[in-house]
């Protein structure tokens, strides 16, 4: 029978004996770090989603080499989104005497449904962004085309029959192409003057791309309708896909939000356990009372579990409530970082919260204060008897349980959260073991030391099952923590390698190989630092061992795009910095002019290609076979000049190449283009400042996420550990209070707890550290896509940081209580 | 009223099996009171347990008001002591949390009745506390906290009342007042009080006095004239 105004009187007179506030204080950080996090996430999200959108000119693009059926359109309008027709093909234009291949692209009225158009009134000049679209007419034109064919804003330049009138020049657009090298310059008009061009013929290669755009549920719901639709010739692109650094980043960045709330609900969920232990432990009395004035099982179960139940709630209420100021603080102070960030924020996080408080309390609390119903009556007169301890399973079970549902939640995937968990158990069994085991070292150790150490080490050693549970209990927290730290040191590192500061922003391609001299001279002087100038020679692959390319490579891989265009190949002496070989072996220095070559590893991938193959290839009237050497991988998001293939010296130089480099530059050298571009009219500038402007900014956003996550971690971790060691207090305090009374100096106790707690924490942060390894490496290979080495610094790190910080918090603790008259400790037992 | 039959205790210890009880076979009438003495450790609380239902016996049986214990599971029993039984111990055993008077409420709480407050506010009066019902447990002395026991115990006006040596932790003169107070209470109630004690001096207050020795019961006399 449930007595709720007893109940809540016993909540109210026992709030300040402590236990139940650190329950409460717990469950308050768990479901605060979930509900900020789960808030700021969905900020943040969103804002990244729409700056990705920006990028990808559309929430969801439809590629497609014929137009499709217009009920398609009618569908994506009906269903409440935008959407649009483009369409791209490749057409030699002409401006005067000179001709020049050039990426068309037509456009409607609406174009970008997302981010905008910058153009300028002439080459390298400032640039702004616009709303609208070339007129009729009219066509706005890559810098590039202009100076390749002579020409200047206001001149005209033919698309097949077709004059069109320059009148800007545009500088970024929203969903150019991936590839900036293959791309020659673009060039943008009216779909409605495309017929008047005449190049659209049946046979020609076109590719029509369908913008669309709307609210993310109708977006998503239209997707779900269309790709069932959609045949081989169809690819849809999203926000994610759209560029891969950004996907690649954004998508690392959640799971790793994600990873970092689920340590935060598993370290309050440790301190609940505790505290809820310590809540149990201290109720013994009162249930004999209780049963033995007549109260049954139930009864118990009637006046403890709404207890339980108000502090779930309110502790959820309030945590809620800072979870949503801490979200709200941080989009204040970032809003420059955040501005495309919607402010209606769902209320979604708020009851993920609840449940996230009521899950905790059930995994973690129930099954101790569940204990309190079988204490014995009879202890009323035998102060000694207990109840029947908690059964592992249920215990276990129930945490684990609630682990579960957080971690579903997060991972949405099953399969993923239960082989994670399974590997938990597995982790902590074997950390439960290892602990033994550095006890059972310990006890060893202990007749080598002072006193107050055999004092410290003989404690942990008679207490050994609580022992191995509170350095396990420590050990956990601290590999949270660990973890948490060591995953967003790397992130940054990945990220930061991606797009340093200076990353290249600018390509030169085309320069001619009796210009490489001077054009280094040129930049040089002018202060730029370039990169290594490549060679470039472009090329086919035609044959792999001996059978044409399209019969050697599976189906799926005929229509890659990399075997129905050139390739750019190369050859240098030195592997670049961020390319890695990943089977076979580099150059050495007497494969200069061998027939070798290193393949790069998704390429090789795609096509089957294997170290050993022979691959053919054709530059211009002639062919030539090479034997792979190597594979290769390439980070591509760096923004460098990269190369599929590339072969040692002296194999291709005799086939007509120019050079390739890239370099910074700021904004306000601009200028220096115009000169770079008149003085060696060949050279081909590709400017990809603003580009990687955009992803800077989605890069530096992320981060900053990262970071206040990983506070908020901290700031979980460092605040279990407290409530666990006051849990964990009570068994030291009257014992050392019984040693005072039978003579024992403060000081030696004092020494002898400070020891104790000292040696546990170093425990703690052996256990730790192994499990940090374990646990980072299966994160790093399979979640986050990263690399993993060994970090031997963590193995000094965590168990001198568990050493000082249990330490230093144990000893606090105790002292405090040791200052008391051990008379009054003993009444109070 | 309180029967046992054949009743035994015995427990494992390290040192092998150890008989605390061995064949108690008493009978109690309602109203009567009785004394059980013994030198520490001949198995008083240990027997005091079993008639209170918060242990089972290892052999033998106990009825309390015709209930046959050993039939009944923990709830069971528990639902007998609310019907039944009051307590009293030597260390008061109050919740610390709750003041004089929602202990003495809690009983009543326990039982669901409706006007628990009105009757343990009139039982504090009665034991001469009606100016600390709201005080706390720490805030009274040993014997005030051992008259809130005693208003807790009688509150439910239950028909049998258990106390443990109730005057072990205090000081004669207050012990004394305490035990005034029981028995003054228990004749207005008429309630069966069994006392367990090894002061002479309270056992010679009590009807019957029934004493233990090693477990066993070694005398039973009643007293023609009690004090
Ligand atoms: N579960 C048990 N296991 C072992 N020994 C027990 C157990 N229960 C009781 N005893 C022993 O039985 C004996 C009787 O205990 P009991 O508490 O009934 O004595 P008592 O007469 O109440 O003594 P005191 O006057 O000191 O309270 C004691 O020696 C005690 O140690
Ligand atoms: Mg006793």
């Amino acid at each position: 029978m449930i007595r709720w105004g007893l109940s809540m009187r016993l909540l109210a007179r026992n709030w300040r004996s402590g236990e139940q506030r650190i329950l409460a204080i717990a469950l308050v950080i768990a479901v605060a770090a979930s509900t900020a996090i789960g808030f700021f996430t969905d900020r943040l999200g969103r804002g990244l989603v729409n700056q990705s959108a920006d990028f990808l000119g559309a929430d969801l693009v439809l590629l497609s080499p014929r137009p499709v059926e217009n009920a398609w359109l009618g569908k994506a309008r009906a269903a409440g989104l935008q959407a649009i027709e483009t369409l791209e093909f490749a057409s030699v234009v002409v401006g005067g005497e000179e001709l020049l291949l050039s990426s068309v692209k037509a456009v409607q009225d609406g174009f970008p449904l997302r981010g905008r158009l910058r153009i300028a009134p002439a080459p390298f000049a400032a640039d702004v962004d616009t709303d609208t679209l070339p007129g009729p007419g009219e066509a706005w034109v890559a810098p590039r085309l202009l100076t390749n064919l002579g020409l200047q804003v206001g001149d005209s330049v033919e698309v097949g029959a077709h004059a069109l009138k320059i009148t800007a020049v545009i500088t970024f657009e929203p969903g150019q192409a991936r590839d900036p090298f293959g791309m020659s310059p673009r060039l943008l008009m009216r779909m409605a003057d495309v017929p008047a061009t005449g190049v659209v013929q049946p046979g020609s290669r076109l590719s029509y791309q369908y913008l669309f755009a709307g609210r993310e549920t109708d977006v998503a719901g239209f997707r779900k309708w269309l790709e069932p639709r959609l045949g081989p010739s169809h690819e849809l692109v999203d926000v994610k896909g759209g560029r891969q650094a950004v996907g690649s980043a954004l998508e690392r960045a959640q799971r790793y939000l994600g990873l970092a709330v689920l340590a935060a609900i598993i370290l309050a969920g440790v301190a609940v356990a505790m505290a809820a232990r310590r809540y149990s432990e201290r109720h013994f009395d009162m249930s004999a009372i209780l049963r033995c004035l007549g109260a049954s099982q139930r009864d118990l179960l009637g006046l403890y579990l709404p207890q339980l139940l108000v502090i779930g709630l309110l502790a959820s209420a309030v945590g809620s409530l800072l979870g949503w100021l801490a979200q709200f603080g941080l989009v204040y102070l970032l809003a420059d970082l955040l501005p495309a960030a919607p402010s209606v924020t769902t209320a979604w996080p708020v009851l993920a919260g609840f449940a996230t408080g009521l899950i905790t309390l059930a995994g973690f609390a129930l099954p101790p204060v569940l204990r309190l119903k079988s204490v014995p009556p009879l202890r009323v007169l035998r102060r000694d008897l207990l109840p029947l301890p908690s059964r592992a399973w249920l215990v276990y079970g129930a945490a684990l349980c609630a682990i579960l549902a957080v971690m579903w939640r997060y991972t949405d995937n099953w399969a993923l959260t239960l082989s994670v968990l399974v590997g938990a158990v597995a982790l902590v069994a074997l950390l439960s073991l290892v602990a033994l085991l550095l006890l059972l070292l310990s006890r060893r150790l202990h007749t080598r030391v002072g006193v107050a150490w055999r004092f410290g080490l003989n404690n942990l050693w008679r207490r050994r099952g609580s022992s191995v549970s509170q350095i396990l209990a420590f050990g956990l927290t601290l590999m949270a923590m660990a973890v948490v730290a060591l995953v967003r040191t790397d992130l940054m590192t990945t990220w930061q390698r991606q797009l340093p500061a200076d990353a290249p922003n600018h390509f030169a391609i085309n320069i001619l190989p009796e210009q490489v001299a001077a054009f280094r001279t040129f930049m040089e002087e002018a202060g730029v630092t370039t990169a290594q100038l490549y060679p470039m020679v472009r090329g086919r692959l035609v044959e792999i061992n001996g059978a044409a390319v399209r019969k050697a490579v599976t189906k799926e891989a005929r229509s890659d795009n990399v075997l129905n265009r050139e390739l750019n190949l190369t050859w240098t002496t030195a592997l670049q910095a961020d390319n890695h070989i990943l089977k076979g072996r580099w150059w050495q220095p007497d494969d200069s002019g061998k027939a070798l070559v290193s393949v790069e590893a998704k390429l090789a991938e795609r096509l089957g290609i294997q170290v050993g193959d022979e691959l053919r290839f054709a530059i211009g009237e002639q062919r030539f076979t090479a034997a792979v050497a190597s594979i290769r991988s390439v980070e591509w998001e760096s923004f460098r000049p990269n190369f599929y293939m590339v072969f040692p010296p002296h194999v291709i130089d005799r086939f007509p190449a120019t050079y390739i480099t890239s370099f910074y530059l700021q904004k306000a050298d601009k200028s220096l283009l115009r000169e770079l571009v008149a003085r060696y009219p060949a050279v081909t500038v590709l400017e990809l400042d603003r580009m990687i402007e955009q992803v800077g900014r989605i890069f530096r956003q992320v981060a900053l996420a990262v970071e206040y996550v990983l506070v908020f971690t901290l700031l979980a971790g460092f605040a279990v550990l407290f409530a666990a060691l006051q849990a964990s207090q009570d068994d030291r305090l009257y014992e050392g209070a019984l040693l005072r009374a039978l003579g024992g100096s403060r000081r030696q106790l004092r020494a002898g707890h400070l020891a104790e707690f000292t040696a546990l924490g170093a425990l703690a942060g052996l256990v730790a550290a192994l499990g940090t390894e374990c646990l980072s490496w299966v994160l790093y290979t399979q979640v986050l896509h990263l690399e993993h080495s060994f970090q031997w610094l963590l193995w000094v790190i965590t168990p001198a940081a568990g050493a000082l910080l249990i330490g230093v918090a144990g000893y606090a603790g105790t002292r405090a209580v040791l200052e008391r008259s051990p008379m009054l400790l003993l009444r109070n037992q | 009223m309180i029967a046992t039959r054949h009743l035994s205790k015995r427990v494992d210890t390290a040192a092998g099996p150890l008989d605390i009880l061995t064949d108690i076979n008493l009978e109690m009438q309602l109203g009567e009171t009785v004394a059980i003495a013994g030198v520490s450790g001949s198995g008083k609380s240990t027997l005091l347990g079993l008639l209170a239902g918060l242990d089972l016996p290892s052999a033998g049986e106990v009825f309390l008001s015709g209930n046959r214990l050993n039939d009944l599971d923990e709830d069971g029993r528990a639902g007998v002591r609310a019907e039944l039984v009051g307590f009293v111990f030597q260390s008061f055993q109050l919740l610390p949390g709750l003041t004089a008077l929602e202990n003495v409420m809690l009983p009543l709480e326990l039982a669901g009745q409706r006007h628990a407050q009105d009757a343990a506010a009139q039982l504090l009066g009665r034991v001469g506390l009606a100016g600390r019902l709201q005080h706390y447990p720490k805030q009274l002395s040993g014997g005030e906290q051992q008259r809130v026991a005693i208003a807790r115990a009688f509150v439910t006006e239950p028909a049998i009342l258990f106390a443990d040596e109730p005057t072990g932790n205090l000081d004669n003169v207050t012990g004394e007042r305490v035990i005034d107070l029981l028995f003054r209470l228990n004749q207005d109630k008429g309630t069966t009080l069994v006392l367990v004690t090894h002061d002479e001096h309270l056992a010679g207050r009590c009807e019957r006095l029934i004493r233990l020795e090693a477990g066993r019961v070694v005398s039973d006399v009643r007293e023609a004239h009690p004090a």
